[in-house]
């Protein structure tokens, strides 16, 4: 069993309390993500799952045996750094089978299983080269083969990608991808890039300021943000927010007021606020529809910038009351508004979100399903 | 792309304690180093408050050693010729290195050979240098005195004695500042020359407003070496003139030795090994005193 | 000086280049000079810059007579001895200082630089007290072992870890290697370069060492070559060439090394000063 039991981990440096107390479980053959901004301490958690920094308290397991002080060695898991780690001096067939060396692995079984996971990762080639004299993605990919030769019960990867150029990501995305599936391991990733968590994980964790903000499917990340910081986290462009004020709750819908003065309706249970409370409403770009003129439910906006990317058209637009630029996606049919000119946006309320004064989501109300039944989220 | 952050182990990762395998790899260096220097060095200081023989350690009898000392002008002789030895080497050795540095520096096409021949000497050890010191120097065959068309005795003159061994030292010891010259001259980034050339600025002007003032830190610490090394004189002297003739030549450390092992007055010895090192540091703080003082100044 | 200089500047600094080489290098080659004739012309009044008669007398009377070979033995084992044991325990402690999380390391790293402090010479007395007492006088563990204690080499290494990036000893350590392992494995094939230097520079320097050898030698045969070149008055008599040539066969290998790793050499000194090649 290689399941990986988080229970109220903390990390102490000194008087900074860096990880605030972090409950996880990861299941055997799971691949999961995790993310979050530079310095969220996702790094950190997956270092102490290593074995690399001390516990500063709570329990780990792995596979249902206490690990805290257990050697980094006989964890069962292995690492792939961001750096590759690569050992300068040796070939790659030795990078590759120094673990096996160390643990006095005889020759034969050595030669073997490192022949095999170069053969999965297609480095066989390679083996007898030096680091130096392999590109960024060969380097990678040895890197992985390392891992894989130790047979580890828990495959750990700290932004693997992130030493790699656009198109080469894109590539190596798929990639890691299909390994998971032909190895089954359970895999812990981390990464900042929200492109590769939506993409490779079946579960994603979203760490913000050493705490886990929530845990879920790439889609229930997406669709049901539990709060701001996730909302805005996931999804690019980022969600657009628009200061609201509660006016009222009609059945199964909430009527805020925008900063313009008109009112809109939100497919959320509101039952918890009051009237007057102050929220945040948030509509992702993709939602949000430019219609000719303002009035009529359609709020009043002017177009700022218009980007075009090629597949689709990013219209950038100033709305009176609202901070910074709101952003619309927009398909390439179609014209599009020029910058100046003073046009309405629109969106459904069953595509719309609230969130209260602390940032926390309100729970979808019960027509939102059926509003949503058969949208496809789009990313990007 | 942005260059990853490699983390470097710096007190901000905190890995498990590692205090065994610490111990297992410092003990050898421990156990030398408690034997061998600072064992030495607490002995040094308490010897020097005894009155004891070379191999044994007799009445502890306070600062008396040092009240001797004080009045001991031998020492004081000592101290002075050590002194004087430091005034004649430490200008040279600093101006010709630098002088060779800005050679070499210079001629890179000659480079590794003019480096070779200037550095070559330094890797010598000291009796050669004594050695072929002594046959140039001889009164009658030596080559010196070929060239000068003299016969003097230079190592038996009381008055060219030190200046003698002074000269040889500089031929010995002034690769090593070629060196640190070089090191620095290489640290001035081309563009301020490129800069200055365009400004106008050629030969003397170049060196005294570019060159020079980037080697002032280099040229301190070439100045503090110099003196601290030039402090701890004793083979040259001891080899060529054995401290004479009449004791214009006992350096320091050379009037130290003779107390421990001539006269087998171990005590002694210690107190003066004592004010040794304290006129050591002390010449190496007022040096660098001096050198912040001037920087204020300068600023 | 870099950038553009005029000719006048140029003629200068060349011929000032070729006069100074020339007097750097005129000892040695006269010393050559000396040794490569007879005896006698070495202090006949008829003066000559090279030999009027070529001989390799003067070299094989001194491998001959006293005990030129001897001490040419006795440096090669002290001097190979101090470097292999300084190496060793200098890069095991320096690995530690770097890289393990001891109690009291900044503590005991600073007591280690301490010694740059206190200058060598003033424990000659008590070392040699201590020596006495271990029975080591005159013997071959007492000339090497106090050689061992480099602050410096220790400085330098530890400088040198510091910069290596930690994810390879993690990568080692995930891999299963211990402190040990890491530092053979890892960290001594990254430093190969600074490494060689290091032993190089304490090569030419316990070879050179007059100081100590001549306070704990007290037989001729147990001599080492700086000490023993001192005694070659007494050997050979005043017969210069003999003398030159001894001196010469003495310097041979540190030249050597140096001549063959300049680089090197130019580096580990530099390393040791302090500065950045």
């Amino acid at each position: 069993m290689a399941s990986v039991t988080l229970r109220g981990i903390e990390k102490r440096y000194g008087d900074n309390l860096v990880i605030k107390g972090v409950d996880l479980d990861v299941d055997d053959g799971q691949f999961v993500v995790f993310v979050g901004p530079s310095g969220c301490g996702k790094s950190t958690l997956l270092r102490m799952i290593a074995g690399l920094e001390d516990i500063s308290a709570g329990s780990l397991e792995l596979g249902g045996k206490p690990c805290n002080d257990v050697e980094p060695a006989r964890r069962g898991i292995a690492m792939v750094f961001q750096s590759y780690a690569l050992y300068p001096h040796m070939t790659v067939a030795e990078n590759m089978g120094f673990a096996l060396k160390l643990a006095k692995v005889p020759k034969a079984e050595i030669a073997q299983r490192v022949e095999r996971a170069a053969a999965i990762l297609q480095i066989g080639h390679l083996l007898e080269r030096k680091p130096k004299a392999l590109s960024g993605g060969q380097r990678q990919r040895v890197a992985i083969g390392r891992a894989i030769v130790r047979k580890p019960e828990v495959f750990l990867f700290d932004e693997p990608l992130s030493n790699l150029d656009a198109a080469l990501r894109a590539q190596t995305r798929v990639e890691l991808a299909h390994l998971h599936r032909e190895l089954g391991s359970t895999m812990i990733y981390v990464t900042h890039d929200q492109v590769e968590a939506m993409t490779l994980g079946q579960k994603i964790v979203v760490f913000n300021g050493g705490r886990i903000e929530q845990v879920g499917t790439p889609l229930e990340l997406y669709e049901r943000p539990a709060n701001l910081f996730v909302a805005g986290f996931l999804g690019s462009p980022r969600m657009n927010f628009i200061p609201a004020t509660l006016a009222g709750e009609e059945g199964a819908t909430a009527a805020v007021r925008l900063p313009d003065g008109s009112v809109a309706e939100v497919a959320a249970d509101v039952a918890r606020a009051r009237v007057g409370a102050t929220l945040t409403l948030g509509i992702r770009p993709e939602h949000l529809r430019i219609v000719g003129e303002a009035g009529h439910g359609a709020i009043a906006a002017t177009v700022g910038l218009v980007e075009y990317l090629g597949d689709v058209v990013l219209v950038h637009l100033q709305v009176p009351g609202v901070d910074g630029m709101l952003a619309a996606k927009v398909g390439t049919g179609g014209a599009t508004p020029a910058v100046g000119s003073r046009v309405g946006l629109r969106f459904d309320a069953g595509q719309a979100y609230l969130f209260d004064e602390a940032g926390l989501a309100f729970a979808p109300s019960r027509t939102r399903e059926t509003l949503q039944a058969g949208q496809t989220a789009g990313i990007q | 792309m942005e260059r990853p952050r490699i983390p470097l182990a710096t007190a901000a990762a905190s890995p498990p304690r590692e205090n065994l395998p610490a111990l297992a790899l410092l003990a050898p260096f421990l156990i030398a180093f408690l034997l061998f220097f600072l064992v030495p060095a607490v002995e040094t200081f308490w010897l020097s408050l005894t009155e004891s023989s070379l191999t044994r350690t007799s009445a502890f009898v306070g600062l008396e050693n040092y009240a001797t000392l004080v009045q001991d002008t031998s020492f004081w002789d000592a101290l002075g010729n050590t002194f004087y030895f430091a005034l004649l080497t430490v200008i040279p050795l600093t101006a010709i290195g630098l002088v060779m540095a800005l050679l070499v520096n210079r001629f890179v096409a000659a480079q590794g050979w003019l480096q070779g021949v200037f550095f070559l000497p330094f890797v010598l050890p000291i009796s050669v240098m004594t050695l072929i010191a002594d046959w140039m120097l001889q009164p009658s065959s030596g080559v010196i005195n070929h060239i000068l068309g003299i016969q003097r005795p230079w190592l038996a003159d009381p008055t060219w004695a030190l200046p003698a061994v002074a000269i040889g030292t500089v031929w010995w010891t002034v690769g090593f500042n070629m060196l640190l010259f070089l090191a620095g001259l290489r640290n001035i980034p081309a563009e301020q020359y490129e800069a200055a050339a365009l400004d106008g600025a050629r030969g003397w002007k170049l060196f005294a407003n570019i060159t020079w003032p980037a080697l002032r830190p280099v040229t301190v610490t070439c100045l503090i070496l110099q003196v601290i090394a030039s402090l701890k004189v004793f083979g040259q002297t001891y080899i060529l003139t054995s401290g004479g003739p009449f004791n214009t030549t006992r350096v320091t450390l050379h009037y130290m030795y003779e107390t421990a092992f001539t006269q087998s007055d171990a005590g002694y010895a210690a107190a003066i090994a004592m004010a040794f090192v304290a006129v050591v540091i002390l010449l190496s703080l007022l040096q660098v005193w001096i050198v912040r003082w001037l920087e204020k100044r300068e600023s | 000086m870099n950038g553009k200089s005029n000719l006048g500047w140029t003629v200068i600094g060349a011929a000032s280049a070729v006069l100074l080489a020339a007097l750097w290098a005129a000892p040695l080659l006269w010393a050559l000079s000396t040794a490569l004739r007879p005896e006698l012309e070495t202090v006949s009044a008829d003066f000559h810059w090279l030999p009027q008669t070529w001989t390799l007398d003067a070299f094989a009377r001194t491998l001959g007579a006293g005990n030129l070979l001897r001490w040419l033995f006795n440096s090669a084992l002290v001097a190979l001895s101090v470097t292999v044991v300084t190496m060793a325990i200098s890069l095991m402690a320096a690995y530690a200082f770097s890289q393990l999380r001891f109690r009291g390391r900044s503590l005991l790293f600073g007591l280690a630089m301490l010694a740059f402090l206190l200058p060598f010479e003033a424990l000659l007395v008590p070392l040699f007290r201590t020596m006495n007492q271990l029975g080591m006088i005159n013997s071959y563990a007492g000339i090497v072992l106090p050689q061992v204690v480099s602050p410096v080499v220790i400085y330098v290494f530890k400088q040198f870890f510091d910069g290596i990036p930690a994810d390879f000893r993690e990568a080692a350590v995930m891999d299963g290697a211990g402190p040990l392992r890491v530092l053979w494995s890892v960290y001594l094939p990254i430093s190969g370069n600074i490494v060689w230097a290091m032993a190089i520079v304490t090569f030419i320097a316990a070879w050179n060492n007059f100081l100590w050898p001549f306070i704990i030698v007290t037989s001729n045969d147990m001599m080492t070559i700086p000490l023993g070149l001192t005694q070659t008055y007494d050997a050979f008599g005043v017969r210069y060439a003999q003398l030159m040539a001894a001196a010469l066969l003495g310097a041979l290998p540190v030249a050597l090394a140096y001549v063959l790793f300049q680089k090197k050499v130019t580096q580990g000194f530099l390393a040791a000063s302090g500065l950045k090649g």
